[in-house]
């Protein structure tokens, strides 16, 4: 059963199709990857889902059903705004914001605490929140989001502001609650933390899914006709069935002719003797899949 | 329901304990204890402690005495000293021993003419304390209870007709606490309602509202944030009501007021039963243009489109005082958002018509319902609108939600 159904929704503001016939769906124990350029109509759908906002026609099923006020306890929501009373103590607003979410004030208090130390802020806990740095209140954002233990994460850019070392422990704590059997839906920019992390993704763009699926399915749909190959020779200049040879970083990335296929490059690179200590398909980041998709789409609202 | 109390109890402790309810709850007594010294102390720097003499060649006064202490008069009474002639109070004037003196004359009895000397300034009791003496020792020989009465002077009592209500001239305190109360409501309703508009706008502002709606409804967020508010000013009308207790049983021993105070049971009930829903009214209002505004200062500008019309009834004063069952009087008691000042401050000068404070107090309430749902709804259209202000068109032309909105987040 998917933790999170979306079927066909759409949503206008005024003249503006925000979201338009949009449909995926979130099973419990993967990373979710919700992708688009600015204004495509991510935070719509996300609000949606978290029943901000009524959509105009379609629905969405949240743990096997609509919205409820009880299953808003089982979703932790991190908004690309970071959002935290600026004039208060730290933990006490961590705690209060924990008891919107059904926990008691005592289990509140325990697991915030326990976080703040893992998140090495226990330095700041009785510090106003507009007296931390972006990065800390970033963490303290995160705390917010986990501390209920939520079934379904929902994340906006949780990266932004974190340093090298942080971004590696949200990483790691990401794929850690994956692994407890959590929804993680996550919204990004940096396609390079999508490929990463994400198992399945959707990309929007001008309020549309123009991709949908695995992250290897996805990469295969966009696959050009090249191969990946490192030896520890030099490659012949006039390989039959490849048009162009790059190198880069000591690695050849072999164009090949239409209608030659992989299997015939790696059939003759054996017949010529040639030592392989690497051949792959070369397929495209998503950072190309992506760039590409938006221009032939429409670009950017 | 218990999130609806979680935001409730935030709401009240994180106004309550901040230093600047602290403060605004203790200045309004402190104000009045300040500006009520002050007034003691202008009195008192009036006062001329010297005593003051007299001349009476015509022997109007036989025997004279001095006019016993009254232990609760404001202003203190000085000895009045007798001279035989006036050469010889001219004299103990110029030599300082009295501040000034006074010549009966001969037709005082018939005009009452009084000559007085001077060399300074005289203090503001010298007149009195001379005037009382006279009274009392032309009237030496009435009953101790008769003289009393005429150095008291008039104390005139106005009664309705059906000897409900009435007002005492010499019970200021019963007439002004009624209008203090309206004004010490005003402040109170403007400073909670203020913190209501401020914290809704701020919530918009720091993005925390996107967290706080996925985990409260907005019908419970909103809820709980208007009745916190609330009972943070009927907690500040509360320790105003215990310090002004409290002064005015402590008042009189250090000040000379010699006041009854009574004020009746039903104008109690009555102040209860007008702002109450007005505190409602104001909160809802308050709410819903933190709803719709995108910044605190706009919002405040915004809000003084109805806190105005609350302070109406005090420009009208002296209508109201003076023809309270006059149009004015009752149009604007009958308004709801006059009708809080307004409706009190007729009652202390009138009988009012039952089926008027019926209707007025009825109005208050339908519109305190109404600023509730509008708040609700204004709160749910507007609450992500960061940096756009929420126009009325957005609210009305959007209403084709509000269903939708009531079905999924009644409690």
């Amino acid at each position: 059963m998917p933790s999170i159904e979306v079927r066909e929704i759409s949503k206008k503001f005024g003249s503006l199709v925000a979201v338009d016939c949009v449909s995926f769906e979130v099973e419990p124990g993967e990373i979710f990857g919700l992708l688009g350029p600015n204004g495509a109509g991510k935070t719509t759908s996300l609000r949606i889902i978290l029943d901000i906002f009524k959509p105009d026609s379609g629905t969405v099923k949240v743990l096997d059903g609509p919205m409820t006020e009880d299953k808003k306890n089982l979703i932790g929501y991190l908004p690309e705004e970071r959002g935290l009373y600026q004039d208060m103590q730290l933990d006490r607003c961590l705690v209060y914001l924990a008891t919107l979410k059904g926990l008691t004030e005592i289990e509140a208090r325990k697991r915030v605490n326990d976080y703040l130390a893992r998140f090495d802020l226990m330095d700041a806990k009785k510090k106003k929140v507009k007296e931390l740095s972006k990065g800390m209140q970033q963490k303290a954002q995160l705390i917010t989001t986990l501390v209920h233990e939520p079934k379904i994460v929902i994340i906006d850019e949780p990266f932004s502001a974190l340093d090298p070392v942080n971004t590696q422990m949200v990483k790691d704590l990401l794929l850690e609650w994956r692994a407890k059997g959590t929804a993680i839906v996550m919204c990004t920019h940096q396609m390079h933390q999508a490929e990463e992390l994400c198992d399945r993704l959707a990309l929007i763009n001008q309020g549309r899914t123009v991709l949908y699926g695995t992250l290897k399915d996805i990469q295969h749909q966009f696959a050009r006709e090249a191969v990946e190959v490192q030896t520890t020779v030099g490659l012949p200049s006039d390989l039959p069935g490849v048009v162009e040879v790059q190198s880069h970083n000591g690695s050849s990335l072999l164009k090949l002719a239409k209608g030659v296929r992989p299997q015939d490059i790696l059939h003759t690179l054996i017949e010529m003797n040639i030592p392989l200590e690497k051949f792959e398909i070369s397929l495209p980041d998503l950072d190309e899949i992506f760039i590409q998709v938006v221009k032939e789409s429409g670009g950017e609202k | 329901m218990k999130k609806f109390w979680l935001v409730f109890a935030y709401e009240y402790k994180r106004q309550v304990l901040r230093k600047r309810f602290i403060f605004a709850i203790l200045s309004m007594p402190l104000m009045v204890a300040f500006m009520v010294g002050i007034g003691y102390l202008s009195v008192t720097l009036n006062s001329n402690p010297l005593p003051v003499g007299y001349v009476d060649p015509y022997q109007l006064l036989s025997n004279p005495k001095q006019v016993p202490e009254a232990p609760s008069s404001a202003m203190k009474q000085v000895e009045v000293i007798r001279y035989e002639s006036e050469t010889a109070a001219r004299d103990a004037l110029n030599r300082g021993e009295v501040q000034a003196y006074y010549v009966v004359s001969a037709n005082y009895m018939s005009t009452g003419e009084v000559t007085m000397v001077n060399n300074d300034k005289v203090g503001s009791n010298a007149s009195s304390s001379f005037g009382n003496f006279l009274k009392y020792n032309i009237a030496s020989g009435l009953p101790e209870t008769t003289v009393t009465r005429l150095i008291d002077g008039n104390n005139m009592i106005i009664r309705s007709q059906d000897g409900k209500r009435e007002l005492d001239a010499n019970n200021w305190i019963s007439i002004v606490l009624p209008l203090l109360s309206g004004v010490l409501f005003f402040i109170a309703v403007n400073i909670t309602g203020g913190y209501l508009l401020q914290a809704v706008v701020e919530e918009k502002e720091n993005r925390t509202m996107e967290i706080l709606v996925t985990s409260v409804s907005p019908t419970q967020l909103m809820g709980g944030k208007i009745t916190g508010d609330l009972m943070v000013g009927l907690t500040e009308l509360f320790v105003w009501i215990l310090f002004a207790i409290f002064g005015l049983i402590i008042a009189p021993r250090f000040l000379p007021i010699d006041q009854t105070i009574s004020i009746e049971p039903s104008f109690l009930l009555l102040l209860v039963a007008t702002f109450l829903p007005a505190f409602i009214v104001t909160a809802g209002l308050m709410g819903t243009v933190g709803a719709m505004a995108t910044e605190s200062r706009e919002a405040q500008q915004i809000a003084g489109l109805f806190t105005l019309p609350m302070i109406v009834p005090f420009w009208f004063i002296t209508s109201i005082m003076f023809t309270p069952n006059g149009p004015i009087a009752v149009g604007m008691s009958l308004f709801p958002l006059t009708a809080p000042i307004s409706l009190p401050m007729r009652a202390i000068f009138t009988d009012i018509p039952a089926w008027q404070i019926v209707v007025s107090i009825g109005l208050l309430w339908v519109l305190a319902v109404f600023s509730l749902w509008l708040a609700g709804r204004v709160f749910r259209i507007g609450m992500l609108q960061y940096g756009k202000r929420l126009s009325l068109h957005d609210v009305f032309h959007r209403a084709q939600e509000w269903p939708i909105c009531l079905k999924h987040y009644l409690f």
